[in-house]
């Protein structure tokens, strides 16, 4: 079937996910018909502000929403193939630590302060291995040499550790069962920005030596060009642009990716003038009929209002979901490939 | 910004903020000495623990100093009494980071900004009071129809406003920000940048501005000053601190900045080594368990801040 073929060659690929959280306030739309896929071996950003349903997407893979308030509504999410909406929770138990792992944003939380790290990281090498606990601890220690911490500091508790240290322990949990796929959420984010330095080479250096696959999630576009290879921009549940580094750095199509580059401050003209996107996010409980970026847009039409916009591709891979993509590429003189 | 006059606003000596731990004293802040002149900005960076946040505390007393003095126009704030204290706050305020949990969850916008009229009897008429709160939420871009909404029911960029709002209210000349930004996403985080830098040009604040984020402070602030475990270790005009970082602490970190860029030739410094702990710290330079350079000399003495370049002070023997 050249479609199993199709989905083969893919780490990751969801299609029209529709998420959604029934809540005392009414029905929030969090993810909002929104494909996504990660080719083997690559590393795919996903870049977004507060509420645009990163996180969300992330659970939705793991099935680890919060219930009974999340239901996934439609769409398919496959990894490496594997229909995982169709799983039981039982089948998803095997899954989640072998074949993707996550890591999320606080290391402070994501730990168990009254377990030793080892036991923490032979725990989910003793349920997806059955190794008698002695040799998943062995195990456990090594995976701490692999992130740079040494084997004996095994035996401590969390709280024993700087924030830098605890998400290493926290990555050679996720890496403990080498999974093909690790999704790692806003991973450096609480960290200072030296460890973060320290962290992200590391998370460089691992991604090599186990060829996995990635999906980083950031809201720094400074971590994407140093880590990613694709990037996909979110904006209220959708991806709204999607291309290489390449193409959303120096292409850039959608007017809400140019504002994210536009309200960095610039280390090589310091005096300049930030231009921030006036507004805020529609409210996901209240989304507008058409593009959802309208009414913050400088180039918005009626038309962007009543509508939803249709991509608009540029090469065959990068798009742009934006009724006036075309001509606004035009007016920034983007007089690159049109076909 | 370019405000000049004789004597700085803001002179701090030798200001220190130890704590008492049951392991044994802590230094949050070690010894620093600066001076802030009328209308601009200083901008405060390090990591986590380095004691920016308690020195902008102790300036302000929210914290009581150790050691040291810090002079306000030529007082001496560590010497007023708790009355005179009180109405030197209405010459310095502060910026919180959290705009969560800096704001009381159950006083609405309008009461949160007349607070502190109300507080230092600035305004007693309860309608003139009422103009001055929606005079101060148009100066910071809040819409009028929220004067009676609650802080649950905004999002963190007009809540942040609001803090500055309720700053403002007491017409104060210096301003401590402690991470006004930090909580908040870029698009927001660029439109209160920009309504402080545009109040500081409307009414001549000066401000300190503390962060751990780079990008930022290199924007938003004239000079900045780096400190590490409690001690500064660099002091510097901007472009001048980040064309010709001095100090080995200043360049790993200038260096661990992610670039929004492509193509970039990166020479990244990664810091190897345990940090030293602020707790009774040893006589020496307290960066050189992580220094590539550090010689016998920086472990056991401690180098003084020197003047290397007009207004670029360094705190390194080696530089």
């Amino acid at each position: 079937m050249s479609d199993q073929k199709r989905h083969g060659s893919l780490a990751l690929d969801i299609q029209g996910l529709v998420v959604e959280f029934h809540t005392l306030d009414g029905v929030v739309h969090a993810v909002n018909g929104l494909d996504l896929s990660i080719e083997q071996g690559t590393t795919l950003g996903l870049v977004g502000e507060t509420g645009a349903g990163k996180t969300t997407t992330a659970l939705s893979v793991l099935r680890l929403l919060a219930q009974p308030a999340g239901r996934i509504r439609a769409g398919s999410i496959r990894l490496d193939g594997e229909d995982l909406l169709a799983k039981s929770e039982q089948e998803m138990g095997k899954i989640r630590g072998k074949q993707v792992s996550m890591i999320f944003q606080d290391p402070m939380t994501s730990l168990n302060p009254v377990m030793t790290v080892e036991r923490q990281i032979a725990e989910v090498i003793a349920h997806h291995t059955r190794l008698p606990e002695r040799q998943a601890v062995e195990q456990a220690r090594q995976m701490l040499e692999t992130v740079g911490i040494p084997g004996e500091r095994g035996s401590e508790y969390p709280h024993q550790f700087s924030g830098g240290m605890k998400q290493r322990v926290v990555i050679a949990m996720a890496l403990a069962c080498s999974p093909q796929l690790l999704i790692a959420d806003e991973p450096t984010t609480a960290l200072d920005v030296t460890i973060q330095a320290q962290v992200l080479e590391m998370m460089k250096q691992l991604r090599q030596t186990y060829q996995m696959s990635m999906l980083m999630i950031t809201h720094d576009l400074g971590i994407v060009a140093e880590t990613c290879d694709r990037v996909a921009v979110i904006y209220a549940g959708r991806i709204v642009e999607y291309g290489t580094l390449e193409d959303i750095f120096e292409h850039t199509l959608h007017p809400y990716t140019r504002g994210l580059f536009d309200s960095l401050p610039n280390l090589e003209d310091r005096t300049a003038r930030l231009k921030p996107i006036p507004g805020l996010m529609p409210d996901p409980a209240n989304l507008p009929e058409g593009c959802a970026f309208c009414t913050r847009c400088a180039y918005a039409t009626d038309q962007c209002a009543q509508h939803r916009p249709e991509r608009f591709y540029r090469t065959q891979e990068h798009y742009a979901e934006c009724h006036r993509c075309r001509q606004i590429c035009f007016e920034k003189g983007g007089s690159a490939v049109w076909e | 910004m370019g405000v000049t006059s004789t004597a700085p606003l803001l002179q701090v000596n030798h200001l220190k903020k130890y704590f008492k731990t049951p392991r044994g004293t802590l230094h949050a802040v070690d010894d620093v000495t600066f001076t802030l002149e009328a209308g601009r900005t200083l901008g405060v960076v390090g990591e986590s623990g380095c004691g920016k946040s308690t020195m902008g505390r102790a300036i302000l007393r929210l914290l009581e100093p150790t050691g040291g003095e810090v002079r306000f126009a030529g007082e001496d704030v560590s010497k007023l009494s708790p009355a005179q204290m009180r109405a030197m706050r209405t010459k310095m305020q502060m910026i919180f980071q959290d705009p969560f949990s800096s704001l009381d969850p159950r006083k609405s916008v309008g009461q949160t900004i007349a607070e502190p009229i109300r507080l230092h009897r600035l305004i007693r008429g309860k309608q003139e009071r009422q103009a001055r709160v929606l005079e101060l939420m148009e100066t910071v871009g809040l819409s009028e129809r929220l004067v009676n909404a609650y802080p649950h029911e905004l999002d963190g960029g007009r809540r942040q406003r609001i803090g500055i709002a309720r700053a403002l209210a007491v017409n104060p000349k210096f301003i401590v920000c402690d991470e006004p930004v930090s909580a908040l996403d870029v698009s927001i985080q660029a439109q209160i940048l920009n309504l402080m830098k545009d109040l500081q040009e409307k009414i001549g604040l000066t401000y300190l501005f503390i962060t751990h984020d780079l990008s930022v402070v290199n924007h938003f602030s004239d000079d900045i000053m780096v400190m590490y475990l409690g001690r500064l270790v660099e002091k510097a005009p901007s472009e001048d601190l980040f064309s010709h970082p001095t100090h080995p602490y200043t360049k790993a970190l200038l260096s661990a900045i992610p670039i929004p860029k492509l193509h970039r030739e990166t020479k990244r410094i990664l810091l190897k080594g345990e940090i030293t702990s602020p707790i009774d710290p040893p006589n020496a330079c307290r960066f050189a368990n992580r220094c590539p350079h550090a010689t016998d000399q920086c472990r056991q003495q401690e180098p003084p801040l020197r003047e290397r370049a007009p207004g670029h002070f360094v705190a390194c023997f080696n530089q």
